[in-house]
């Protein structure tokens, strides 16, 4: 009896430390920092009692101007970059899925730019996009073109990252989606060129309905990752100049560590898990009947 | 294949690959090339007087290498841990029906999902109210956040491809589950646990927000932050920077070329299977 019951223990015992640390790290600072957004803590005041002050951080958030500009930005970067990653990771998971010779090898070649930091493809990119001597701008002049100020110019700034973030991430759709190419059984083509359809057709007709899961569940993710993702950002341009490039997350960041408002981006933070609740649970969603 | 066809697939293949390594090619070319030419203009494609100067400077910069052997022992640590703690999680998940199980799953999903930089904030505040702040140690520690639950997944779905006979024959020889575990299961794990362990390094290596934010220090920073601080405390000398660059994606582009069919099929297994 007492030997039955150590048993059933044993799975909750194996899982402690895992469920310990993410309770300590993610679980809790995720929901403390709706306590945080309630209250005046700045870091001056980390280490002292902190002011209940209600709503009005998120007040001061709704006054801010420059918060606004940060939520249309994010709307740019976000759409931007999700368009393109899933466009273009499509493209080069149909091609590669081909019969092509060497297609592994190309596939390994494509995930580097995955495999390498934000950081360092940030500062890739400032190097290549620099508005003097950058190799960008290089290349327009030898085509006659005027050159671009790529990452100083208000309204071209947000392209230019999104250029930057459909390299790092483009790999991550080539791989989710040549998963789902895999799991597509060959025999369905063959009956579908047996009956006359072309290539193009048949991936209208055949392969996007039966990759559909996958498709949802790829955009999902690479609009959760854009919505959070700002070390790329940070490095290229630090939001600016000003606050042009200054998505909401990013804008979370500036205000916590650049100007000290640590509820202020609490709040900002807070705006920022309920979104991504929402997308999380929506992948779940999709994930569980996709099961069945 | 139609000629026209073909064409239009190895153009596109041509095209992207291309604009995957070009990037790349220009730092490293760069990486060579004497600081003032590193930003001559026009561009010279190739470095004209090739030099390892670059390198040395960064190999020799003692923040700069503190911040290396820093990365090393943070990435090597936190693999360590995570693979650990997420082989018993993970076990636990394939071997054993318990009440809340299937509760347990969708919240390690759902919390895989969530980028962890939304937690920067409550993070620093708790570390710097428990004197935590600039510590290796928290550092490890917050880093699992990142892996284990990508990891626990990854070897949940590894240990259901081992046919259950195996453990069931040790159990019969009078085993408990927890040795069955040690002597049976983890040995045989091994490819398992290797794929686990790339994907921790190579999350580890690359992070950034967490320490740039939770240790930066300069005795505890990691390389991402200090080559970060690099450009705001020198003006930018693009030749060390780009030298730094290459040093800072040997180790996690090396190890992913290399393993790199092993990668795919785990991330996969990971990510889509849940």
């Amino acid at each position: 009896m007492l030997e039955q019951k150590a048993g059933m223990l044993q799975p909750y015992l194996l899982l402690a430390p895992a469920l310990a640390i993410l309770t300590a790290f993610l679980l809790f600072p995720l929901a403390w920092n709706v306590y945080l957004s309630l209250h005046d803590v700045s870091l001056t005041t980390i280490l002292s009692d902190w002011k209940y002050v209600g709503l009005k951080n998120f007040a001061n958030l709704i006054r801010d101007s420059d918060f606004h500009m940060s939520l249309f930005v994010s709307l740019i970067f976000v759409g931007g970059s999700v368009a393109l990653q899933f466009f273009v990771g499509m493209v080069l998971a149909v091609v590669l899925n081909q019969q092509i010779k060497g297609s592994n090898t190309l596939r390994a070649l494509f995930i580097i730019p995955w495999t390498i930091s934000a950081v360092i493809t940030g500062f890739s990119f400032k190097f290549i996009f620099n508005d003097s001597f950058g190799i960008m701008n290089y290349g327009l002049g030898q085509l006659g073109l005027a050159p671009v100020s790529w990452l100083s110019d208000p309204g071209t700034v947000v392209w230019t990252l999104v250029v930057a973030n459909m390299w790092h991430g483009t790999p991550f759709t080539v791989i989710f989606l040549t998963a789902g190419l895999f799991s597509i059984n060959p025999v369905v083509y063959e009956a579908a060129r047996i009956d006359g359809a072309t290539k193009i057709k048949g991936f209208f007709y055949i392969t996007l309905p039966l990759l559909r899961p996958f498709v949802i569940i790829n955009l999902i993710l690479i609009t959760m990752w854009s919505v959070n993702f700002f070390d790329l950002i940070l490095v290229m341009t630090n939001g600016g100049p000003l606050f042009s490039s200054t998505t909401s997350s990013l804008f979370m960041y500036r205000q916590a560590f650049e100007f000290g408002l640590l509820s202020k981006g609490a709040a900002v933070g807070f705006l920022l898990i309920a979104t991504n609740l929402v997308l999380a649970y929506s992948y779940m969603k999709l994930l569980r009947s996709q099961d069945k | 294949m139609l000629l026209l066809e073909k064409s239009l697939i190895y153009f596109v293949i041509a095209t992207y690959l291309f604009i995957t390594l070009a990037p790349l090619l220009w730092v490293l070319s760069t990486s060579f090339k004497p600081n003032p030419e590193a930003i001559g203009f026009p561009p010279q494609y190739l470095p004209g007087k090739p030099t390892l100067d670059n390198y040395i400077f960064v190999l020799t910069d003692p923040k700069l290498v503190i911040s290396l052997f820093n990365s090393l022992a943070v990435s090597l640590a936190s693999t360590g841990l995570s693979v650990a703690v997420s082989a018993l999680g993970g076990y636990a998940f394939a071997r054993f029906d318990f009440k809340g199980k299937n509760l347990l799953i969708s919240i390690i999903l759902g919390l895989f999902m969530i980028p962890v930089v939304i937690n920067i904030i409550p993070l620093y505040i708790m570390l710097a109210n428990v004197g935590l702040l600039n510590s290796i140690f928290a550092l490890v520690l917050t880093f699992q956040i990142l892996i284990i639950p990508l990891n626990i997944f990854l070897l949940k779905n590894y240990f259901e491809t081992i046919p259950k006979e195996l453990e069931e024959a040790a159990l019969i020889d009078g085993c408990s589950k927890i040795r069955a575990f040690w002597h049976v299961i983890v040995p045989i794990s091994m490819p398992g646990f290797l794929i686990a362990a790339i994907l921790s390094f190579r999350f580890s290596w690359n992070e950034f927000v967490l320490p740039v934010v939770l240790s930066n220090r300069p005795d505890v920073m990691v390389f991402q932050v200090a080559l970060y601080q690099f450009i705001s405390l020198y003006r930018i000398d693009w030749g060390y920077l780009t030298a730094g660059i290459n040093i800072a994606l040997i180790p996690v582009v090396v190890l992913m070329l290399f393993f790199q069919k092993k990668m795919i099929r785990g991330l996969t297994l990971g990510a889509v299977r849940g």
